[in-house]
């Protein structure tokens, strides 16, 4: 087990805490700095037996049943690698995927647009990363939707992911968005990000990549997208 | 070359329910029970002006009763309570109250305390605070409740002895979340 060091999240690199018109973030996003701290062997152990215990591995979100009907939409893989700051693989860890169906509509209680259901669509599921830190899943490209309570704009297609990480200090969550999408323009949180280069690099990273298309029995279309954990190896220290 | 850290951003108001029910409970673990003191850890998570969130998600990390961490950090992870999860995930109900069954956690060099990390609609980023307990201060400095100079702020990382919130054989212990607005919960540099 590497021992890791934990910096800060540099706030360049990072989507911003309060967005204009993102209401909740004004009621939510104490008002109070934040209080810096040490890092103990408390916050940089953390959950390594998740897999175990959700007994997770590989997911298909196409489709509810093994070999049972596909979702409507648009088949598509997404891919990537998950490493720490150093490059190193973040393998064996949970990954947890949720997204809405092709009409924009997600199987949550608290989802009030009326777009339909899909009887073969779930939209949720985990997966643990392989010993080279890739997880892949196949899945439809789900649908824009509108935000009915909190700023009434429309939000463009986009995939929520959710990295239980190596330790406490590298749990990570986010949400990634298509390459092209007209309402990429105008999304709150997608554009939510730092002023000037680095804010646009934040943008780029929210956004896949389009990845080749596969033409066979199973047909589909690949996006990819990495992810950098945040973590690196203690630099030794000289005598 | 060192690589640029991923962005964060926020679970938005679909984070499955699915993810979060049945991991409320560390106390039962393969079939056995974990040792020690079985606590509930109870309270709402408010946002401006008082009002409850609904549907926000709560993790927490914490040590065993005998102060250990599943983990391959821990000197002392062979030992760990095999019927302890030490990880556990709620969610806030439609009045903004979460609930976790666990156990009153050792020290293991420091007060004993637990991890919470908040997660949800208009947090981009998570939030992390530690809770401590009244009545488990102990003698020992804690490096991480240091950082916190005033008293009125420390008080307010201490979850309190709630009787109303006893359930099966478990003492209950209340620590309200306040994210922004008066009585605001300390929350550390992530
Ligand atoms: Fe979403």
């Amino acid at each position: 087990m590497k021992s890791y060091e934990y910096s800060p999240y540099d706030d360049r690199t990072q989507t911003l805490r309060q967005i204009d018109k993102y209401n909740a973030s004004f009621r939510r996003v104490p008002a109070s700095p934040l209080i810096p701290r040490p890092i103990t062997l408390s916050e940089s152990t953390g959950p390594v037996e998740l897999p175990r215990r959700w007994n997770a591995g590989k997911l298909d979100l196409s489709r509810v049943a093994e070999n049972g009907p596909r979702a409507v939409g648009q088949l598509i893989r997404v891919s990537g690698r998950v490493t720490d700051e150093d490059g190193s693989p973040a393998a064996g860890v949970v990954m947890e995927i949720w997204q809405a169906n092709a009409a924009g509509k997600y199987v949550h209680a608290m989802d009030d647009h009326a777009a339909p259901l899909d009887p073969n669509f779930i939209g949720q599921g985990r997966l643990v990363t392989d010993e080279d830190g890739r997880y892949e899943a196949f899945t439809i490209k789900p649908g824009a939707y509108p935000v009915l309570y909190s700023g009434w704009w429309w939000r463009p297609p986009h995939i929520h992911f959710s990295i239980l990480g190596l330790s406490w200090m590298n749990r990570f969550i986010t949400q990634i968005f298509f390459p092209g999408e007209p309402l990429n323009e105008t999304d709150l949180l997608l554009n939510g990000v730092p002023s000037g280069s680095l804010g646009n690099d934040v943008r780029e990273r929210l956004i896949f990549e389009h990845g080749d298309t596969v033409m066979g029995d199973l047909s589909y279309i690949n996006f990819r997208r990495d992810f950098v954990l945040r973590g690196h190896r203690r630099t030794p220290e000289l005598a | 070359m060192k690589r640029v850290v991923s962005p964060c951003n926020t679970t938005g108001p679909y984070f499955p329910r699915e993810f979060s029910d049945g991991n409320e409970d560390l106390t039962r673990r393969d079939g056995a029970t974990a040792r020690g003191e079985h606590i509930i850890l109870a309270g709402r998570v408010l946002e401006l002006e008082a009002k409850p969130t609904w549907n926000m998600v709560l993790e927490i990390w914490q040590a065993d009763a005998n102060g250990v961490y599943r983990h391959p950090l821990d000197p002392r992870s062979a030992e760990v309570d095999p019927g302890f999860w030490n990880w556990g995930r709620a969610r806030t109900n439609q009045d903004g109250w979460y609930r976790f069954r666990t156990v009153l956690p050792g020290g293991n060099l420091r007060i004993p305390h637990i991890n919470c990390a908040v997660l949800g609609i208009g947090l981009t980023r998570r939030l992390v605070t530690t809770i401590f307990f009244a009545g488990n201060m102990g003698a020992a400095p804690d490096p991480v409740l240091d950082c916190v100079v005033d008293p009125e702020l420390r008080r307010r990382l201490i979850a309190r002895r709630d009787p109303s919130l006893d359930a099966d054989g478990a003492a209950g212990y209340g620590f309200d979340v306040i994210l922004r607005g008066e009585g605001e919960t300390p929350f550390f540099v992530d």
